[in-house]
């Protein structure tokens, strides 16, 4: 048995675990990914023969990483998939966790939830051909990998993170055909006036204006209000890539323009990783400029569940500062509730970065919320995959609205048409279907919820789930 | 064609493993996801209708990359190394 | 809409979807409330089985039992030839599959339990035969060769749970019903000689009026009662079911276990369907009380008994992924007989539930249909008649 058993390895799990370790408290960390660091701070695999990865601008990471592996009392299992959250009859709280074939259970007093985020969906025509990738998917592969997606690409979306991937593929020598960004340009000079008020923060904004200049030393055409529309491939051809200009309210005005590509990155902001939260019971909130459903959580991260702590990206989309932050925190209150105290500077200084963190992600998220409606509405030919896995349509989902008149949420949807009942657990259609029944009925989001999730929270042969009792 | 190709730094010793019964060659440290698009492989699997797909994600989350290994199912290329011998397959049935 | 209707239905399950339908489709008034969404509970998660023959719960407890359960069989067979009808009769495309159940054994004792249980099928009118390993090899060659002999009936299978209810909703609007979802039922009396019955939001209520009610409300049944005054007796079970990922068409059966709990299906999209009735655990206040609103938890335990069973009978499900587990609640009760008929003292009011009400609810809704319109059942009810407790 463990003090705490924290999931995900990103910037908010590894300072928890600190924070935890340093109280004395035995910690387990569990991650998917090979290597500790999470979405931003992906290194190449130690087969490479380098440590560590390209960090900027966050100076803290570099020490983050090594203190966290370098710590005696924090225990890290890599490779393996948390795919749920069991309460015993006697109360006891465990991970069930999996290596791909087996199963097992890791018990502890504390569980704290640092799951990060993944890239927001949109569905659009084309957006299952193969070359249409996630920002995250190009740049994680460019990071750790080495791999250039590519040779010539089209960046779109509407998140100053689609700037630096941008910088970052030129540099690498990608040829860029476009970046569409979905918004105008002035929103990103705004945030950099904006800056200055807020002190002490390196952030992706600095880096984005760092890769302006990249982008306008390589002559890339950089589109302002243009909106991805669809994508068309004819056999082993390019992709074709139509983008569309559009007004403040991203509707679109004109006709598309085409862009011939290999590959495709989209990047329209991140949805917060909730399902192990809502598996185990969590509430969760809408709060759509966080990254849609939230993790409820108290001033001390504490969820619904109390045994359940969250830190990072579940609870607002905010940035590697802020899930740095959130981690430092929430560590030292799971200390505080195992009744250990944390040294009162630490605790200082942990909630003066909370602050710090805070205002500039206010401004963050307010100013680079996506504009669901209309992306949803980018899947409004009938013929649109809104599903991946189960390859239901619009088209289907509409046709299910109007026969079932009755049926005004997002998991009676899934119930009724299977969408999201596929591999991926619904995660990359939630928000399409969601946002499809409000426009149908004429209500908000929110009120069409969100899905349940269930256990395994990614699939694992049955075969794990036999080993779950030993 | 996506055309993926490695950037010149250094990698690990060679592995070969097979995709669909043919030689794949890699370098350890490299996943089957990065492997399998340096080898220019136009589809991971395909869906129930016949639809070609190769790694949306690359973090673990979409399963579009989800390929059969050593006869083990749903297994995410972007989250398993490459090595030495390794038999993969597209998936039967998505 | 008025708000005096002939009949309101007081939930949105298969059971209170069904019933709007066939009352609507007589020309009666109906108007069904349902709190949440159509087929969000018992009836959207469950495992679809259409079960005939005795289930392994009615036969762990002895023979005795088994006799006592199996005196619900004339609702059996009428279900049996109501599904096989209901795509017609409703103009729906309702999934139903009835292409045969097997009943398994791997022992000795599990082979005798299946023969004194099919006899007592037998009498009732059931056709549930034995068939030894060769017939095994013959018809499910998919399963393990640990498995002797199995008990066959041919009309069971199932049908898709995850789309009937809705189905039956359609159904029911194209015949004249009202549906009003997101509306809770908060209170029931009697009104000259009809209910009165207040529907809604804590902001907005409502009050309709109606000459009879009929309760459908699942495992909220006991609660409405109360709500009447009535005792209806359940006893609530949550329960565990798991869904893999698509494969190729293996298993053409219903596969359940004479020697434990299991439910074995593969659905029509590919999917295989686990279950068999193990445990989840519902949520307690501190005097006890179940708390039905709040979802139940899974069992560590019921996880890998399930998938243990399973394996056991098909080895190579062990590779295969699970997508999802999920748990959902449901009634029994004492002597596993349904609760059907006129709710105890409160005239013109009617109720249904307990057992496989999945598989039962078009028999259930073609009695209650009967009850509000005054008419005689076709099916003998006096087994089911929710007095009985209180007769002692
Ligand atoms: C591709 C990408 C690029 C980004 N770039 C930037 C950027 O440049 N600047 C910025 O400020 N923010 C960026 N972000 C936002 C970023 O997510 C956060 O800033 C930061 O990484 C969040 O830290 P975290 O600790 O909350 O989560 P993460 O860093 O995402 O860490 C979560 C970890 O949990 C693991 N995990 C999740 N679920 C499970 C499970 N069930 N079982 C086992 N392991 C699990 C994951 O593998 C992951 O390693 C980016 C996000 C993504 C997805
Ligand atoms: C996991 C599982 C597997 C099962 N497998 C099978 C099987 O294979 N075969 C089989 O035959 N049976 C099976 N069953 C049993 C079967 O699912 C139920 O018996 C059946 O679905 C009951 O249907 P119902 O319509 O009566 O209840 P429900 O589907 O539970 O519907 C009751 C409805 O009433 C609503 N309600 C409650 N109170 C109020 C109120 N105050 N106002 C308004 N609305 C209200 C609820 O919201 C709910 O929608 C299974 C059950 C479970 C849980």
């Amino acid at each position: 048995m463990h003090d705490v058993a924290i999931v995900g390895a990103g910037p908010a799990g590894m300072a928890g675990a600190l924070q935890l370790a340093r109280a004395g408290l035995s910690v387990v960390v569990i991650d998917e990914q090979a290597r500790a660091g999470g979405q931003i701070f992906r290194r190449p695999p130690e087969e490479f023969g380098v440590r560590h990865g390209q960090y900027r601008p966050y100076g803290w990471a570099r020490d983050l990483i090594e203190d966290f592996e370098e710590h005696p009392l924090i225990e890290t299992r890599f490779r393996q998939t948390v795919f749920g959250i069991l309460r015993d009859p006697e109360g006891q709280i465990s991970l069930a966790v999996s290596d791909g074939q087996r199963g097992t259970r890791i018990k502890a007093r504390r569980v704290l939830l640092a799951t990060g985020a993944y890239d927001m969906p949109v569905a659009f025509p084309g957006w299952t051909l193969p070359g249409v990738m996630t920002a995250g998917a190009v740049q994680s592969l460019l990071k750790s990998q080495k791999l250039l997606a590519g040779r010539q690409i089209v960046v779109a979306g509407s998140h100053p993170i689609q700037l630096i991937l941008a910088a970052q593929l030129l540099e690498a020598g990608a040829d860029l055909a476009a970046i569409a960004l979905a918004r105008d340009l002035p929103g990103f000079l705004e945030m950099a006036r904006t800056l200055p008020a807020i002190p002490g923060n390196v952030s992706i904004f600095t880096e984005a204006l760092r890769a302006m200049a990249v982008i306008a030393r390589h002559r890339v055409p950089l589109l302002r209000r243009t909106l991805i529309s669809a994508v068309e491939q004819t056999g082993e051809g390019p992709l074709r890539i139509s983008l569309r200009k559009v007004d403040a309210q991203w509707r679109p005005v004109g006709t598309a323009r085409e862009f011939e590509a290999d590959v495709l990155a989209l990047g329209y902001g991140f949805t917060p990783s909730t399902e192990l939260a809502r598996q185990a019971g969590c509430a969760l909130s809408w709060h759509s400029a966080g990254g849609g459903w939230t993790v409820q959580h108290d001033d001390n991260f504490r969820t619904g569940v109390q045994e359940i702590f969250v830190a990072g990206e579940q609870t607002g989309v905010a940035g590697a500062g802020r899930a740095h932050a959130e981690g430092l925190v929430a560590g030292q209150a799971i200390a505080h509730s195992l009744g250990v105290g944390a040294d009162p500077l630490e605790v200082n200084r942990a909630q003066a970065l909370l602050k710090s963190s805070e205002r500039f992600a206010g401004v963050m998220q307010t100013m680079f919320e996506p504009n669901r409606t209309a992306l949803a509405d980018l899947s409004h030919h009938s013929a649109t995959v809104i599903c991946r896995c189960e390859e239901i349509t619009s088209g289907q989902l509409e046709d299910a609205l109007t026969c079932n008149p009755f049926l005004t949420s997002a998991s009676a949807a899934k119930l009724e048409c299977r969408t999201g009942m596929g591999v991926c657990q619904g995660r990359y259609c939630e928000g399409t279907v969601a946002a499809r029944i409000a426009m149908h009925h004429n209500t908000q989001i929110a009120q069409a919820g969100h899905f349940n999730a269930h256990l395994p929270v990614k699939p694992v042969p049955l075969g794990a789930y036999g080993d779950l009792d030993h | 064609m996506a055309n993926f190709h490695r950037l010149p730094v250094a990698r690990g010793r060679p592995v070969r493993f097979t995709f669909e019964g043919a030689p794949v060659d890699s370098f350890a440290g490299e996943t089957l996801a990065t492997a399998l698009l340096a080898a220019q492989v136009g589809a991971f699997g395909h869906t129930r209708e016949g639809n070609p797909r190769l790694p949306f994600c690359n973090m673990g989350t979409c399963f579009d990359c989800a390929v059969q290994v050593d006869g083990r199912g749903l297994v995410r290329a972007c989250l398993t190394d490459v090595v030495e011998g390794m038999v993969v397959n597209m998936q039967e049935i998505k | 809409m008025t708000a005096h209707f002939d009949t309101i239905i007081i939930g949105g399950g298969l059971l209170g979807c069904a019933t709007a339908w066939m009352i609507a489709r007589e020309g009666g008034r109906v108007l069904l409330l349902e709190r949440d969404q159509i087929n969000q509970h018992a009836s959207g998660s469950n495992a679809g089985s259409l079960h005939f023959q005795l289930e392994y719960r009615m036969i762990e407890g002895g023979l005795d039992k088994a006799r006592k359960a199996a005196e619900a069989m004339p609702l059996h067979l009428d279900a049996a030839e109501l599904w096989a009808d209901l795509p017609r009769l409703t103009a729906e495309p309702i999934v139903v599959k009835q292409t045969g159940g097997l009943m398994i054994a791997e022992t000795a004792d599990q082979v005798r339990l299946l023969e004194q249980k099919t006899e007592i099928e037998r009498a009732w009118g059931l056709d549930n035969r034995m068939i030894d390993r060769a017939g095994i090899e013959r018809i499910a060659p998919y399963l393990s060769d640990r498995v002797i002999a199995a008990a066959h009936c041919t009309t069971e299978g199932k049908a898709d749970a995850r789309t009937a209810g809705p189905a039956f909703a359609r159904a029911a609007l194209a015949a004249g019903a009202h549906i009003r979802t997101r509306s809770e039922v908060r209170a029931l009396s009697r009104r000259g000689r009809g209910w009165s019955v207040v529907a809604g939001s804590d902001e907005s209520p409502q009050t309709l009026q109606a000459d009879t009610v009929v309760i459908a409300a699942g495992v909220w049944t006991t609660r409405m009662g109360q709500m009447m005054g009535a005792d209806l007796p359940t006893i609530p079970l949550a329960l565990m079911m798991t869904v893999t990922q698509r494969m190729a068409p293996l298993i053409g059966h219903l596969v359940q276990h004479a020697g434990g709990r299991l439910s074995l299906k593969q659905a029509l999209d590919g999917n295989i369907l686990i279950g068999g009735g193990w445990p989840a655990r519902l949520l307690r206040d501190a005097e006890g009380t179940p708390d039905f609103d709040a979802k139940p938890q899974l069992e560590a335990s019921s996880l890998a008994g399930n998938a243990r069973i399973a394996m056991g009978v098909l080895p190579r499900l062990a590779g295969v992924p699970a997508l999802r587990s999920w748990v959902g609640t449901t009634t029994i009760t004492p002597d596993q007989l349904p609760l059907v008929g006129p709710v105890p003292g409160c005239p013109g009011a009617f109720v249904a539930t307990g057992g496989s009400a999945f598989t039962l609810g078009p028999s259930f809704a073609q009695a209650l249909a009967a009850l509000v319109a005054g008419r005689q059942p076709l099916t003998d009810l006096r087994s089911f008649d929710p007095a009985r407790y209180a007769k002692g």
